[in-house]
């Protein structure tokens, strides 16, 4: 029983992730629509970045001491600098702990 | 001449493992909180690994443990699978124009593999159209996805013996993840209103405990930027 569950769940996840990739599919997305999904990756990871740096125990934590906040705006500087994955990650790292501790 | 072609399809592979590194090693502790928190909830080993295994999604699979072991109703533990899952139309749709002209097996192989972590790298201008970036994102994914069960299979015979590493602070790894790769996106006036309404909605949603919070987050910023480009005639 649990085994079919896990199936059927599956089924759903791989469902909404090759849904819009099939081509047969009758849709047909026209210039306004494109010019919406545009926008869909950035909107997408700040959404999912923005409450991992702001929402601590279903508050806002906008504290001066939260290594979120520094690490994230320190982050945040670094990308717009360099334009480097490694170096954002590492100096906002480095801010975060050096602050978390 | 084969021989060379297999070697850059290699390298590509190889690129794009390599790029998926720092989110390989930031979702550790979840994957190792998802194989304990399975075999505490009463699942079986294999079963525990068949989450990691044919799901291969972190919040639908945290959610759903806990919802069978809980004998919520298959409906529910459906719905509650959709629901969290439904992001990833938007992931289809963003990348349908790119990936549907592809061949079956590449649109299973990487529509299986496509997760928030795969979605952050394919905002590449070439994306999915060439036999490099094809293979640059089977590498990218499919590394993740053996990361993801290496970590829930460590979860699953350490279990309770490990240290909550969920506290560790790795997922501040993810958000400076993807700051890094939004900030270079935002090229416009539009981008940066879609980000500033990402950024409110996304914590406000997330304070309401709303379950769609993700999805209606981004699709509000995206009709912002959408918007504002209108009014300020910014064409893409």
């Amino acid at each position: 029983m649990t085994m079919l569950t896990i199936l059927l769940l599956a089924c759903i996840t791989f469902a909404t992730r090759y849904l819009f990739l099939e081509g047969r599919l009758p849709i047909r997305l026209g210039a306004n629509v494109k010019h919406l999904l545009s926008f869909s990756g950035p909107a997408v990871l700040t959404a999912i970045a923005a409450p991992i740096v702001l929402v601590h125990e279903q508050q806002l934590d906008l504290a001066s001491d939260n290594p979120y906040l520094w690490g994230a705006l320190t982050a945040i500087v670094v990308a717009y600098k360099t334009g480097s994955v490694y170096w954002t990650i590492g100096l906002g790292m480095l801010v975060f702990m050096l602050i978390g501790v | 001449m084969d021989n060379y072609r297999q070697r850059a399809l290699l390298a590509a592979v190889k690129k794009g493992a390599i790029d998926m590194l720092p989110l390989s090693l930031a979702v550790l502790p979840w994957g190792i909180l998802f194989g304990s928190l399975a075999v505490q909830r009463g699942f079986s080993w294999l079963e525990a690994q068949l989450f990691s295994a044919i799901i291969f999604g972190g919040a639908v699979q945290i959610v759903t443990v806990e919802l069978i072991a809980d004998s919520a109703s298959l409906i529910t533990v459906c719905f509650s699978a959709l629901v969290i899952s439904s992001r990833h139309f938007l992931y289809g749709l963003s990348l349908r124009d790119r990936l549907s002209p592809q061949p079956l097996r590449w649109r299973v192989g990487l529509g299986f593999l496509l997760t928030d972590e795969l979605f952050a790298l394919s905002s590449h201008r070439r994306a999915y159209l060439t036999r490099f970036r094809l293979y640059y994102a089977l590498g990218a994914g499919g590394s993740f996805y053996l990361a993801w069960n290496l970590w829930t299979l460590i979860g699953i015979v350490a279990g309770s013996s490990l240290p909550d590493l969920t506290t560790l602070g790795l997922d501040f790894a993810i958000a400076a993840i993807f700051i890094a790769l939004v900030v270079p996106e935002i090229k416009s006036i539009p981008s940066l209103i879609a980000v500033l309404v990402a950024i409110v909605a996304g914590v406000l949603f997330s304070l309401w405990q709303f379950e769609l919070g993700l999805v209606c987050a981004a699709l509000l910023a995206m009709l912002s930027g959408y918007s504002s480009a209108k009014l300020l005639k910014v064409y893409p």
